[in-house]
């Protein structure tokens, strides 16, 4: 895991430093509000609807123990004892007071965080695939180019005050588990012999929101030297040329899409060929400093498969679940990645206690070398475990409330804070998460469903994903009534897709159903051995239309 | 939900505290956390008076966002949001009856 240099920490500590004194400015009044939003946005705290937020920065999701001890530390000491995982892979309390959060970026800073660049129109916290280093599929580990780019664009002067954030995921695999094509800029590790191996493949004006767009390859293979120059000239033309005059139109897939790809590309390639690139990339020697932070951990020489988990499954149904349903297989024989769920049944996604904190740092301790992950479905994993030490690990997650055996599942569900905390909300999201995994929970039935995304957003920013969710649910507001559209179709994975409206918005309480009645018609047209993703993608959205014939009074126009 | 400007009467005066954050309304005594205690602009002089206090630089030495908010006195004279953003904001999350001023019992009049 990448450790702070000495500029690294004295970065760190000058803006804290900095920003203790803006607080206290704006505290005596010298500061205005006006002036001290910006501000506080940059160093990752917000005001949301009942109180401050603070957004801490996990570099593409790595953790270790140290640092997730001291987001416990911090959760029982400045918030309320708990914080809440982010679709970015990011942590955030939901309770601190202005006049602590000094304080609390001191903590961070001891254990090598910060919330920097975790709001703001800026380049925010790179994204990375969670099984890095981990899975079968990886063409090369991406923390490395991660941590360049993380690098690269911390403080980075040029373009701490774009038209809108912008948002970059890094995916070194084949399969992707990034969602790299609803990102500002998307960067796929691939392997090209005739040209020179290894590079990226860049995809640009990929985003979310009202106006949802998949990003389009503007580089089908970049030398891996040319990383950051090239990054640099995307982000300058689009600095130059990204609208500032309407917020909503001011994310780079606007310009990409207004101006056309094609246009763009020659913007880019121009500043790019005029860029003087050797002040800019790095050379090989420090691209092999940085990648030796990540090298694999010294794994020991075991046998494929472990007779003691077997013997333990027999024993144990609900060990035996856990491990068909969130035990992903390494790359490295005799050990495992567990996905940690923080969705258990009629639970609040993504939220975990300073004491499950505590207990994944140990179990990071005991049994995956110190190294917890973040995923984007608001999950964690344990990168790196023992087969044999599956039965441990999961007696002491089941004892923390932490062993619902349902990754990827139809209880797994993505969800953003909605309106029971978030200030832009339109309408609440994790109600109705609960009401469906209350519905589903049955692990039996579950699993006869299979693998699926539901994905939750309370307003059109689409926190949630609800856009690549294979259903998703977007949460609006109908006179004065929560009322939720729910789209079906989208998906999250390398065949990214953006899902269609099924039709006239829901109200709550019918949510539940429409959701029962998709996944019926799901059930009744699969094929053998289809997900729900690949029916859909087979049949269409057409079929799935009469799931939303509900009694009429439920019905309301689409907003 | 909450405006800049006054909506139809009757409303209150909502903002958060600048330095701890909590959902705060402008009470005769200045900015208090209990609704309840909440001036309702329900005539001209109220509302003149809430306009006064919206329109001082100084309110934002104490307070952050100020806005208006569109209540209804129920039956009981008892403050109730309009929009149920803010009886969410009222009473905290509806997810956690634990956090918020629902759990200190202070708002437990308002319902969604």
């Amino acid at each position: 895991m990448y450790r702070y240099d000495e500029f690294d920490e004295a970065i760190v500590r000058d803006r804290i430093a900095q920003f203790r004194a803006q607080v206290a400015r704006r505290l005596d009044g010298s500061l205005s509000e006006e002036e001290f939003v910006l501000i506080r946005q940059m160093n990752g705290l917000y005001l949301q609807l009942h109180t401050y937020m603070l957004r801490v920065a996990i570099p593409y999701g790595t953790l270790n123990s140290r640092q997730a001890r001291q987001l416990a530390l911090i959760a029982e000491r400045y918030d309320r004892g708990y914080g809440h995982l982010t679709t970015r892979q990011n942590i955030q309390f939901n309770w601190p007071r202005l006049a602590d959060v000094p304080d609390i970026l001191e903590l961070l800073a001891d254990v090598e965080m910060h919330c920097i660049q975790t709001s703001g129109n800026c380049i925010r916290n790179v994204t990375a695939d969670h099984l890095a280093g981990v899975a079968a599929d990886e063409i090369e580990d991406p923390r490395p180019t991660a941590e360049l780019i993380r690098q690269w664009s911390t403080l980075h002067p040029e373009f701490s005050f774009l038209p809108r954030k912008f948002k970059i995921a890094v995916s070194g695999a084949v399969h992707d588990r990034t969602v790299l094509a609803i990102h500002d800029v998307g960067v796929q590790i691939v392997f090209d012999e005739e040209r020179g191996g290894i590079g990226y493949r860049i995809s640009v004006g990929g985003g979310m929101g009202r106006t949802p767009m998949l990003g389009k390859v503007i580089r089908d293979f970049l030398p891996k030297e040319e990383l950051l120059s090239y990054l640099e000239a995307i982000l300058r033309a689009y600095n130059l040329a990204g609208r500032r005059d309407n917020k909503h139109k001011a994310r780079i897939k606007i310009l990409v899409h207004e101006i056309g790809l094609e246009a763009f590309r020659e913007r880019v390639e121009r500043i790019f060929a005029r860029l003087d690139r050797t002040s800019i990339d790095v050379d090989a020697a420090e691209r092999a400093r940085i990648a030796a932070y990540f090298a694999p951990p010294p794994f020991a020489d075991l046998p494929a498969e472990s007779a003691a988990l077997e013997e333990a499954r027999r024993r144990d149904p609900a060990l035996d679940a856990f491990v068909r349903t969130n035990l992903i297989r390494h790359r490295q024989p005799g050990y495992a990645a567990l996905t940690v769920s923080t969705k258990p049944i009629g639970g609040v996604p993504g939220d975990v206690t300073a004491e499950q904190l505590r207990v994944l740092a140990d179990l990071a301790e005991a049994y995956s070398f110190d190294e917890l992950r973040i995923a984007h479905s608001q999950n964690v994993v344990l990168p790196h475990v023992r087969l044999d030490d599956v039965p441990a690990v999961w007696a002491r997650l089941v004892e923390a409330g932490l062993a619902t055996a349902n990754a990827g599942l139809v209880t797994d569900i993505i969800a953003c804070p909605g309106m029971d905390y978030c200030k832009l909300a339109t309408a609440r999201s994790i109600p109705i998460a609960q009401a469906i995994s209350e519905r589903f929970a049955d692990p039996a039935r579950a699993a006869e469903i299979g693998p699926i995304g539901i994905k939750i957003s309370g307003c059109i920013n689409a926190c949630g994903h609800h856009h690549v969710g294979n259903i998703g649910i977007l949460g609006l507001e109908r006179q004065g009534i929560e009322n939720y559209q729910i789209t079906i179709g989208g998906d999250a994975t390398e065949l990214a897709a953006l899902g269609e409206r099924l039709g006239p918005g829901v109200d709550a309480e019918a949510v539940p159903d429409v959701i029962e009645r998709i996944v019926a018609i799901y059930l009744a047209e699969r094929a053998p051995g289809e997900t729900f993703a690949d029916t859909v993608r087979r049949i269409g959205i057409e079929p799935f239309r009469p799931a939303l014939a509900a009694p009429k009074e439920a019905v309301r126009e689409a907003a | 939900m909450a405006t800049a400007k006054p909506p139809a009467r009757p409303a209150i005066l909502s903002a958060n505290a600048l330095l701890g954050g909590e959902v705060v309304y402008f009470g005769a005594a200045g900015w208090t956390v209990r609704l309840d205690e909440a001036l309702v602009a329900a005539d001209a002089d109220v509302l003149a008076r809430l306009e006064a206090v919206l329109a001082d630089p100084g309110t934002e030495r104490d307070v952050v966002d100020p806005a208006f908010v569109a209540v209804t006195l129920d039956d009981a004279g008892r403050i109730v949001p309009d929009h149920y953003r803010e009886r969410i904001r009222a009473l905290g999350p509806t997810v956690r009856a634990d956090l918020g001023p629902q759990a200190e019992g202070k708002h437990r009049h308002v319902s969604l």
